[in-house]
């Protein structure tokens, strides 16, 4: 069942609108992805939904309450611009955002002390948040967002900043938290990772929605399968094939795509005809290239 | 509510305990015991030494009687002053000059020299190397006075024992009448100097602490803390907590220096030389007085420096955008004497019931006159409905300009944000 529902919000600045008409749902045990460029509008959705701007026009809808502020405390969130207290030590940080969020003090500092201890950050709990380095100060971060056990986790672009053994750490925690049935949304323009833990994404450009729907389909419908292939012998013959729309040959691999309607199988007819094949593999397009064609059809107005 | 505690404890927690308070708390008691004590001890400890002055006296008149009425003693029981009277022929030019490089030459300390018209002139000359020492001047000037005027008086008939009785001064003593027709000993130094270091102290403090939200506020919207904030409490929440935490700072230094002041005037007042009513003289009520206006003009200018903050990007900004409100505060530092001569006048009494202006007027006025009650009822009125005022409109600000960053918003752009819904 959705717990976040998101419905027709617009939002403008002056004449510029950044967000238009924007709709979705967010369900418990899933990760939705909002993805989209610099500017695209995530962020002035992401601080609608934390009801620290209002929308102009459209409904907002958490645990089927219209959103207001006491429920902010069954939110963590993750902020883009990432903002602690520079010259204060982190247990102590940690604890003054668990107690924003209405923990008792203990509490939040014995969990700050756990989140602390998992992410390696232990001997840092008496240092000022200035003395961290930046990957550092990242984790701090996003411990602050789920100190409190919120239900609705909203990430601002988690991963940027971290290095691939953060990246890793942070994204089992994120299938964690997705496992034990919270509900998760992450906005970023990195497609490989939204690619990787998203089950539903949105595709948003110049504050409207370009693609929204399950991962899987979207990969399915959208993507137009290129085909890899090894072999030895002389291709040239396949950039002239009719069924072919566009391919790259080089001296024993050569990826081609292929017009859409055509056969996969009369093209390997053709191959085994001419060459000797070692490997044959499909690929569908990956959700980066199916952005870039899909806003390169909508290119800005 | 539980939310604006959390944030007061943190305003409160992170300023009491940085450097720069403790720093300017424990100066300004530092200065206190500077002005108070040091020239107390400066006195106690006076040279030990006894100034030798040779008298050159033209007149005859003076060296005799001088050895006998210049007693003044060390703390040792010493004789302050050693009199050598200098007779000789020579003439007075020469004995002078020679007089003079003696003194010069550190043999003595100094030449007091009486004209032979004295009795027309009225003048005599001490030559020293250090003449500067207001009390040894006055000593040996009075004593001379004195014997001058024994003279005329024996000389015209009088007897001076009679006429000292009949010029005797007379005292003035000064009693300031309060509400509830309660009296209480004072006088004008008493009265200027509490009313004059309460007046800068409510000057500094205020600008210390309005400023310092103003800059905080700008830290916040620089380090990006303040989205994280907001994603757990409302605007008004958080600047709600902010002026009151620091407000807190603001009433705990006062508390320590109040601490600090009666300890001074408790312990002190037994080694320091003050006659009667100590220079702080400062009653109950004017202390419940100062902190009232203290906190209401502290909300007052706290909200106005925090639309300040708000608006702007970097402290340099800010300085010079908050100009226009630092002035509103220098504005009672200037009509200071004003004020302290004629708390009445009507210049003054108008200013106590501009809200910019009374927090540090009026309570002076309450201080130094007796203003009445519906007076003080009506300035404070007129400032509680502008500070509800200015913290509506600082609040409004607040909501729609703090997560603006990046460029400094003018004031078309502030009127958008107080109109917005």
């Amino acid at each position: 069942m959705p717990i976040l529902n998101i419905s027709h919000i617009s939002k403008s600045y002056g004449s510029y609108k950044a967000v238009d008409d924007v709709s979705f749902t967010v369900e418990r045990g899933s990760v939705y992805g909002v993805l989209g460029p610099n500017g695209a509008g995530k962020t002035t959705t992401i601080r609608m939904i934390m009801n620290i701007l209002l929308p102009d026009e459209g409904r907002i809808t958490l645990f089927d309450t219209a959103m207001n502020d006491t429920l902010k405390n069954r939110i963590g969130y993750l902020p883009e611009e990432r903002g602690l207290y520079p010259k204060m030590k982190v247990l102590d940080m940690l604890v003054f955002l668990g107690e924003l969020h209405l923990m008792p003090g203990d509490l939040a500092s014995h969990k700050a002390l756990e989140w602390l201890k998992r992410l390696g950050l232990e001997e840092q709990k008496e240092k000022k948040v200035e003395e961290l380095s930046k990957g550092m100060q990242q984790k701090v971060q996003i411990i602050g967002s789920l100190l409190h056990d919120p239900e609705l986790i909203i990430l601002d672009e988690p991963f940027s900043g971290l290095d691939p053994v953060n990246t890793n750490l942070i994204k089992d925690i994120i299938l964690e938290l997705k496992v034990s049935g919270k509900a998760i949304m992450l906005s970023t323009h990195m497609m490989e990772t939204a690619e990787k833990l998203c089950d539903r994404v949105m595709m948003i450009n110049h504050g409207k929605v370009v693609l929204q729907g399950a991962l899987q389909p979207i990969l399915m419908d959208h993507g137009k399968s290129s085909i890899q292939v090894e072999y030895s012998g002389d291709a040239s013959f396949v950039s002239g094939l009719p069924m072919v729309e566009t391919a790259d040959i080089y001296g024993n691999y050569l990826e081609v795509r292929l017009k859409e309607g055509s056969s996969r199988n009369d093209f390997i007819g053709q191959l085994l005809k001419n060459i000797e094949v070692h490997s044959f593999k499909t690929m569908q397009s990956s959700l980066n290239e199916i952005f870039i064609t899909l806003a390169g059809e909508n290119p800005n107005e | 509510m539980n939310k604006i505690i959390t944030i007061i404890k943190r305003e409160y927690k992170e300023t009491v305990f940085k450097k720069g308070f403790i720093i300017l708390t424990l100066l300004i008691p530092v200065f206190m015991i500077g002005v108070t004590i040091i020239p107390a001890l400066l006195i106690e400890l006076e040279s030990d030494t006894p100034l030798t002055v040779n008298v050159v006296d033209e007149s005859g008149l003076v060296a005799a009687p001088l050895q006998s009425s210049l007693t003044d003693t060390l703390k040792n029981g010493q004789p302050k002053f050693i009199l050598n009277i200098i007779r000789s022929g020579t003439e007075t030019g020469q004995l002078v000059d020679a007089q003079k490089s003696l003194i010069e030459k550190e043999l003595i300390d100094g030449l007091l020299y009486i004209p032979a018209s004295v009795l027309d002139s009225n003048r005599i000359e001490f030559y020293a190397r250090n003449v500067s020492d207001f009390q040894t001047n006055r000593t040996l000037n009075r004593a001379v006075e004195k014997i001058i005027i024994d003279y005329r008086l024996k000389n015209s008939g009088f007897d001076p024992q009679i006429v000292q009785g009949l010029i005797t001064d007379i005292t003035l003593r000064t009693v300031k009448i309060q509400k509830g027709g309660k009296e209480r000993d004072s006088d004008f130094t008493s009265e200027y100097f509490s009313t004059f270091i309460f007046v800068l102290i409510l000057y500094m403090t205020l600008i210390v602490y309005g400023t310092s939200i103003m800059r905080s506020i700008i830290q916040e919207k620089s380090n990006k803390v303040v989205e994280v904030i907001l994603a757990s409490v409302k605007p008004i929440q958080l600047m709600a907590g902010k002026i009151l935490g620091q407000g807190l700072v603001g009433l705990t230094q006062y508390a320590i220096w109040s601490i600090v002041a009666i300890g001074i005037s408790l312990g002190g007042s037994s080694f320091i030389p003050m006659k009667g009513n100590g220079l702080m003289n400062i009653s109950t009520v004017t202390m419940i007085w100062f902190v009232v206006y203290y906190v209401l003009g502290y909300f007052l200018y706290s909200g106005m420096y925090s639309i300040i903050g708000v608006a702007t990007t970097s402290d340099q900004e800010a300085q010079q955008a908050s100009m226009p409100i630092t002035l509103l505060l220098v504005v009672p530092l200037l009509v200071l004497t004003t004020l302290v001569k004629n708390p009445d006048s009507s210049l003054i009494t108008g200013l106590s019931y501009i809200p910019f202006f009374s927090p540090i007027i009026m309570f002076a006025r309450i201080n130094m006159s007796a203003p009445a009650a519906m007076e003080i009822i009506l300035s404070l009125v007129i400032l509680i409905v502008s500070i509800i005022g200015v913290i509506w409109l600082a609040a409004k600000v607040y909501r729609m300009g703090i997560l603006m960053t990046g460029k400094r918003a003018n004031l078309p752009e502030i009127m958008r944000w107080i109109r917005a819904k």
